[in-house]
């Protein structure tokens, strides 16, 4: 800050007291000397005195300054302070603000404590059902594993099926030439036997004696056996052979109707026919027919001995399935040799006995089976039969 | 006894012999022409071969038709007399060993008109000729396009 003599009054009169002192000493020199030094005093006391001023002035101009400084501070700070209560009053908004929002907030935290109570319980939930759904997944590996496994067996048991039944149908094909040419064949030269025997006995009968007469008849008989054998081979065959076809069939309607066929064969033999009614079966119509007029037929066969006969066609329950019998009060067999009954070309009576190939039964348990049943017999000597069937 | 013509096709000199035999113990004196296998009995019918020059239009009043032949077989000669205007509705007994299905239903497939099985029983067989004579050579009235041979 810098000091100015500003003050024109002083600075006048210090000038006169200067001009005065001048102009005595003009005057007279001893009375001059002595005032010369009071004045001289006094204007080092005026100079000094000019010289505080000043200082004073300079002084006095620095706390001025200072003031004015001082001032505009205090101004500034004003409106410092006025910024200061504005941001504390905005701050006070603030505040309520940031409190609303901060119960808002411990509500919301409230709240989520419940869900997070919620979520906890949820979770738990989760993690166990995830730990079930682990073990659950063990298994479903497990079963599927098994299941690959299983699929990989059925492919293989198919392919192997596919090859034996390419070799089934060859062998079927076969069987087929076979049968064809035993059909043909076998029989033509029987049919020479035969024919020359009965040639023989007519044309030539005056060079026969009795013996050779029955010669040839015991030649003739056996090649009709033979037919007969072959004809119910070929049956036999045919019955493995042919393609069934399943329908819904009237089992004691059949039965009827063959048991009248028999009798009207032999109208001299008394049979009581006992046919249960609405006996109905699935199954192929030809082929149950060949197993109905065989057990039929064997059991007007094996009665021919006794005087009264009874053959019974029902049904009963055995191990919880539906099984039809054939039952006659007949010569029966001897239990014994119940396993070679169904065996092809075998016999538990002599052809003297009772006539037949052995081929009858075999036929009918083919059927059976080609129909997914079974077969069995019940039976004892002189005591009759009782034959059993189930159908798939 | 109308004097009608019998073609007989049979390879088996045996059964031709017994056939022969049968036709002649019921009395049924027609001609029997006899072809041993199935070229010799197309060539009957349709003048060829060794028949060549035959008059075609003397038709058989019966063919007997065994199935089993050498070089064409029955039911081949029995396709080709059916596809044949001069032999369509010739009648054709079918006369054979076998009864397979099979071959029953192709022959009246073709066109065969009865299909007989050959007892071996002679005495049976006998008297399938003679209902067969009876038949076909007395009882039935034959087509009115075909010519008697």
């Amino acid at each position: 800050m810098s000091v100015q003599t500003s003050d024109p009054s002083l600075h006048q009169t210090l000038l006169e007291s200067r001009r005065l002192a001048f102009a005595h000493s003009q005057e007279s020199r001893p009375e001059r000397t002595a005032l010369e030094i009071t004045q001289r005093a006094v204007l080092n006391i005026l100079e000094d005195f000019a010289a505080e001023k000043s200082d004073l002035e300079l002084g006095q101009c620095a706390t001025l300054n200072i003031f004015e400084d001082f001032d505009a501070e205090k101004s500034r700070m004003a409106g410092a302070q006025r910024a200061a209560l504005n941001i504390l009053e905005d701050f006070a908004v603030e505040k309520t603000l940031l409190q609303a929002a901060q119960r808002s907030a411990l509500n919301i935290l409230d709240d989520f404590s419940a869900e997070k109570a919620h979520l906890q319980e949820t979770q738990r939930a989760v993690v166990n059902i995830l730990d079930d759904f682990d073990q659950e997944k063990v298994k479903v590996q497990r079963a599927n594993a098994q299941l690959e496994k299983e699929i990989t067996d059925r492919q293989h048991a198919e392919e192997e099926t596919q090859r034996a039944n390419k070799e089934l149908l060859a062998a079927n094909k076969e069987l087929e030439a076979f049968s064809y040419s035993v059909s043909h064949d076998l029989r033509a030269p029987l049919r020479s036997i035969d024919g020359f025997s009965q040639a023989l006995l007519e044309d030539h009968a005056d060079k026969l004696d009795p013996s050779g007469k029955n010669q040839l008849q015991r030649v003739r008989l056996a090649t009709q056996r033979m037919s007969v054998l072959i004809d119910d081979l070929l049956n036999l065959s045919r019955v493995t052979r042919t393609p069934m076809r399943r329908e819904r069939l009237d089992l004691s309607a059949l039965a009827r109707s063959i048991a009248e066929e028999v009798q009207k064969a032999d109208l001299t033999r008394h049979v009581e026919f006992v046919i249960a009614d609405g006996l109905v079966a699935e199954g192929d119509w030809r082929l149950l027919r060949v197993v109905m007029e065989n057990l039929l037929g064997n059991a007007w066969k094996y009665t021919s001995a006794h005087e009264r006969a009874r053959i019974e066609f029902g049904a009963s329950q055995h191990n919880g399935r539906r099984a039809f019998f054939v039952r006659d009060d007949g010569a029966g067999f001897d239990p014994r040799y119940a396993g070679r009954l169904f065996g092809a070309f075998q016999r538990l009576h002599g052809a003297n006995e009772f006539p037949g190939s052995g081929v009858g039964l075999a036929t009918v348990q083919r059927i059976i089976h080609r129909h997914g049943g079974e077969i069995w017999a019940e039976a004892a000597v002189e005591k009759g039969a009782t034959f059993y069937f189930t159908l798939g | 006894m109308p004097n009608n013509v019998i073609l007989l096709v049979e390879d088996n000199p045996d059964d031709e012999a017994l056939t022969l035999r049968a036709l002649q113990k019921n009395n049924i004196r027609n001609d029997v022409v006899v072809a041993h296998d199935g070229v010799e009995a197309l060539d009957y019918l349709f003048g060829t071969g060794s028949h060549a020059g035959r008059d075609v239009h003397l038709v058989p009043q019966v063919v007997l038709l065994d199935l089993k032949l050498p070089k064409v077989d029955g039911l081949e000669v029995l396709r080709r007399l059916r596809a044949d205007a001069r032999t369509k509705l010739l009648p054709v007994v079918i006369l054979t060993s076998s009864n397979e299905e099979q071959d029953r239903l192709r022959g009246y497939d073709l066109g065969a008109n009865s299909y007989v099985r050959k007892p071996v029983d002679f005495n049976q067989f006998i008297e399938a000729v003679r209902q067969l004579g009876l038949y076909w050579l007395i009882l039935n009235e034959r087509p009115p396009m075909i010519r008697r041979a």
